[in-house]
């Protein structure tokens, strides 16, 4: 079985490699530089804080763009394509198809992410300005991808990409956003109201935990309990989500 | 033993807006037979490829069963030992040939140590060796259509389900399929394959389904399908004295020459043997036989007379061969259908 | 059939027309943006709603944001041409681009910087330091930059000298906020709490030059001290007895001085008795 996930895996990796998605590295890459130096021009201050802004806050947008858009057609892309019907035709499971894809979006953004840093670190470590605690922040983004990704390829199992965008991004969205439900229930008087804000929190995915981007960069410690807690939280959610995939994907009629 | 078997199967579907069912195969039951080479015959729309997503986990039926090798044909175990060939091939076209197969091969799970033999020798038995390394969208129709035939038999399979193979190919192309589907079954493997073209089938199979409207109308060996007495004789002859000759109607006339059907084996032999004398001479003398064709038409119009009840639900005509799994009988075939080919191949 | 040649449909004048069109549509655009900017009408930015509301908007990227708000803000704020551009100037950076991101040092000084050089608004100014004091506790420059104000705008010295002991909290504070924070003391009408101060400094300091200074200081308000001290006994002597002391040495008699003290160079304070004064021999060092 793990061979043949990996086998769809390293083929999904080939496709978005060959697909030149690679090219967004580039656009990275010069889009930091010309940052940096524009706004060494423009600040009254110190540089170093909005450059390392600028640089987290650009690997976390281009990973969540790369995780949403090809996400959501790892399954639906295939059936409308029509290339899934040969594959399960073969001896495997519905569930390793999804995983396969999953996983070698994964190694997409892995690959990525990796590219991303490097050049990031360089141009750091080029202005003397370079701090390892940086590396957590990135580490927690990684975690964060892998967690829409999962969402989206839930979405893609079911419906069109149009849906699964939309769908995908609003989690995004309100995942980012789970602090304001506080804010709600403190201002609500029912208690099944405030049952249902509470309910809310715990099943929405909450993204914040993945989010120490402002804390590294004012050198502030990220503790290994966090860290820990991040990759708990997106081993238990992440592979809830992917079972749901599975399951639904498992009884797909494919017409 | 069964190698596919169906049992009163039955599938449906809805429209999303509508809750109105309508059924695409209805209580189908047939089973092809180990080392045999089963034809799938039908027309557009009677159900063929939806009996072989059924038969290969891609769709789930309403009721019945569906086994391939004992197996229950939405488990993977069971096409462990079956390979496939869609219609039109869509595979990963950023994948160069050899890519493809070596992906393919190592879903069934063929260890690296033999992949790459394996692969490489694949791709010599499609006529595809000089072109490992391009990729897939730069492969023509034929081309794609081999290396799908790669893939389906790349792990040696024991059932190989085609689903129209020879559509869209030229004459060289449908002649190297069938070569391959006589060779497969030299092998020892069984063919389960649909197909509209029935010339294809009426050569190669040893057994044919035909399915009409969902429905499985007549199964068996195609002899046993046509069988039946020849209807009438077509007889070509020069007939320079221009009256009507002793028996038979004549159907058409070319300067010295008509075309006369005779009815009966007596008005055959009456004419033949009254030509001697007035310059008449006979030509040729060509049974009517009913083909395949003949029965499939038969039968969809049959279908079509026994139309739809006021619930909108389509009922097949009063089929037959659904409940006899082997000979089913045969009537007059269409006289017209069959006079206006005959006449065509004369000109 | 025409011995014309096939003719290609042209790109160029479809590429030219919409390069054109952009052109247009680009000038046009900076056009309005530059009188918009000439006649100083206010820009959108300045409607931002409150920091609190904004983070919402942020999903995150609350530093970046207010990253780019700072960077438009000083922008703006050099913008000679706006009038009233000030109107504003406190809902940005205490209310926006701080709530953003409460630890950020830069927009925290440069807005006191505005507020007290350019809107004169000195107060404003230090209601935002004391906002960036509370998030930044370990920062020293937020508290001696409102210490500075309090001295420099307000001129209310016990104010500035409680901001200096904040920043004199934080290990890496700079060295001469001591010296700013002793001198308040005595600015602030407390030459004997200033004295402590400098006199703590110039014991503790190695480096020579520091230690000059403060000795300065030092001497002097020594000397201030000291006939501070010596008036007040003398006068406690007049409302006792009635009539002047002749001799600085009565007070000490009286039991009104434990001792008489020394100016800083060893030797004695003159008195003149016809007019009950104490006075200093020498020349103060710093001449006030």
């Amino acid at each position: 079985m793990p061979g043949r996930i990996l086998a769809i895996a390293l083929n999904t990796f080939r496709e978005a490699i060959r697909n030149r998605i690679l090219y967004l590295l580039l656009v990275f890459a010069v889009a930091l530089i010309l940052c940096a130096q524009a706004v060494s021009l423009m600040t009254v201050g110190s540089e170093e804080k909005i450059i390392k802004d600028f640089g987290l806050a650009t690997i976390d947008i281009f990973g969540v763009l790369t995780s949403v858009l090809l996400g959501i057609g790892l399954v639906s892309r295939e059936i409308e394509r029509r290339t899934v019907y040969v594959l399960l035709a073969k001896p495997i499971h519905r569930a390793e198809f999804v995983l396969g894809k999953y996983f070698g979006l994964v190694l997409t953004l892995l690959v990525n992410t990796a590219v991303m840093t490097a050049w990031f670190f360089g141009l750091l470590v080029a202005k003397g300005i370079a701090d390892a605690g940086l590396a957590k922040a990135i580490v927690l983004l990684f975690l964060q991808f892998l967690l829409i990704t999962a969402l989206a390829i839930l979405f893609s199992c079911m419906s069109n990409p149009i849906i699964s965008c939309i769908l995908t991004l609003a989690l995004y969205v309100i995942g980012h956003l789970l602090w304001s439900f506080d804010l709600l229930k403190a201002r609500l008087t029912s208690a099944t109201a405030r049952a249902i804000c509470t309910v809310f929190q715990a099943v929405l995915p909450n993204l914040s935990h993945f989010d120490v981007k402002g804390q590294v960069v004012h050198g502030l410690p990220v503790s290994a309990g966090d860290m820990a807690f991040a990759f708990g939280y997106l081993a238990l959610y992440g592979t809830a989500i992917l079972l749901l995939a599975c399951a639904i994907f498992q009884r797909r009629e494919m017409q | 033993m069964a190698v596919l078997e169906l049992d009163s199967v039955s599938k449906s579907y809805r429209t999303h807006l509508s809750l109105r069912k309508y059924w695409i195969l209805r209580d189908l039951s047939f089973a092809v037979r180990e080392g045999e080479i089963f034809g799938f015959i039908g027309t557009n729309g009677a159900g063929k490829t939806t009996t072989i997503k059924l038969a290969l986990g891609l769709l789930f039926p309403d009721n019945g069963t569906i086994r391939i090798f004992g197996a229950d044909a939405a488990r993977p175990a069971a096409r462990r030992r079956v390979g496939f060939l869609p219609e039109n091939p869509y595979f990963y076209d950023y994948l160069t040939g050899y890519e493809f197969l070596d992906f393919h091969a190592r879903l069934h799970g063929i260890p690296a140590a033999g992949r790459r033999r394996r692969v490489t020798a694949m791709l010599e038995r499609v006529g595809l060796g000089n072109r490992a390394d391009r990729q897939l969208r730069h492969f023509s129709k034929g081309m794609l259509q081999r290396i799908g035939l790669g893939q389906a038999l790349i792990d040696e399979p024991a059932l190989v389900i085609l689903d129209e193979p020879m559509s869209g190919l030229d004459p060289i192309g449908r002649r190297d399929v069938r070569d391959l589907i006589l060779d497969l079954k030299a092998r020892g493997s069984t063919v389960f394959f649909s197909t509209h073209i029935l010339s294809d089938t009426e050569l190669l199979c040893d057994r044919v389904g035909m399915l009409v409207k969902g429905c499985l109308k007549a199964v068996g060996r195609v002899e046993d399908l046509v069988r039946g007495e020849t209807p009438f004789w077509e007889v070509t002859l020069r007939w320079p004295s221009g009256g009507p000759p002793p028996c038979g109607r004549v159907v058409s006339r070319h300067e010295d020459e008509i075309l006369v059907r005779v009815e009966s084996q007596h008005d055959l032999h009456r004419l033949v043997s009254t030509l001697n004398g007035g310059g008449a001479r006979l030509l040729s003398v060509t049974p009517a036989r009913q083909s395949l064709e003949d029965l499939l038409v038969r039968e969809v119009r049959r279908a079509d007379g026994g139309e739809k009840d006021a619930d909108g639900e389509e009922h097949g005509g009063e089929g037959h061969g659904a409940d006899e799994p082997d000979g089913a009988p045969t009537g007059t075939a269409e006289s017209d259908t069959v006079g206006e080919r005959r006449a065509a191949d004369a000109r | 059939m025409s011995a014309a040649a096939y003719r290609r449909p042209r790109r160029l004048p479809l590429l030219a027309a919409a390069l054109g069109l952009l052109t247009a549509a680009g000038l046009a655009s900076a056009g309005a943006a530059a009188a918009r900017r000439a006649d100083g009408r206010i820009t959108p930015l300045l409607y931002l709603p409150s920091g609190r509301y904004l983070k919402a908007a942020a999903l995150g990227f609350d530093p970046i944001l207010a990253d780019v708000l700072y960077l438009w803000s000083i922008q703006y704020y050099s913008n000679y041409r706006i009038e009233d551009r000030y109107l504003y100037l406190e809902h940005i950076y205490r209310d926006v681009i701080t709530e953003l991101d409460p630890r950020y040092v830069d927009p925290y000084l440069v807005g006191a910087l505005i507020m007290t050089a350019e809107a004169r608004q000195p107060e404003m100014a230090l209601r935002l330091l004391d906002k960036g004091i509370e998030h930044n506790p370990g920062d020293w420059i937020l508290p001696f930059e409102a210490g500075y104000v309090c001295y420099n705008d307000i001129k209310d010295y016990g104010r500035a000298a409680r901001y200096f002991e904040i920043a004199l909290r934080s290990p890496e504070v700079h060295p001469a906020v001591r010296r700013f924070h002793a001198e308040m003391h005595n600015r602030a009408g407390d030459p004997r709490t200033s004295l402590r101060e400098w006199a703590s400094i110039w014991e503790t300091s190695d480096d020579p030059y520091v230690r000059t200074v403060a000795w300065n200081h030092v001497h002097d308000l020594r000397v201030e001290v000291d006939i501070t001290t010596l008036r007040h006994a003398i006068g406690r002597f007049v409302a006792a007895r009635g009539r002047r002391p002749a001799r600085l040495e009565d007070l000490v008699a009286a039991g009104l001085l434990d001792a008489l003290p020394a100016d800083p160079e060893g030797g004695a304070y003159a008195y003149d008795p016809a007019r009950g004064e104490a006075a200093y021999r020498g020349s103060r060092i710093l001449g006030r």
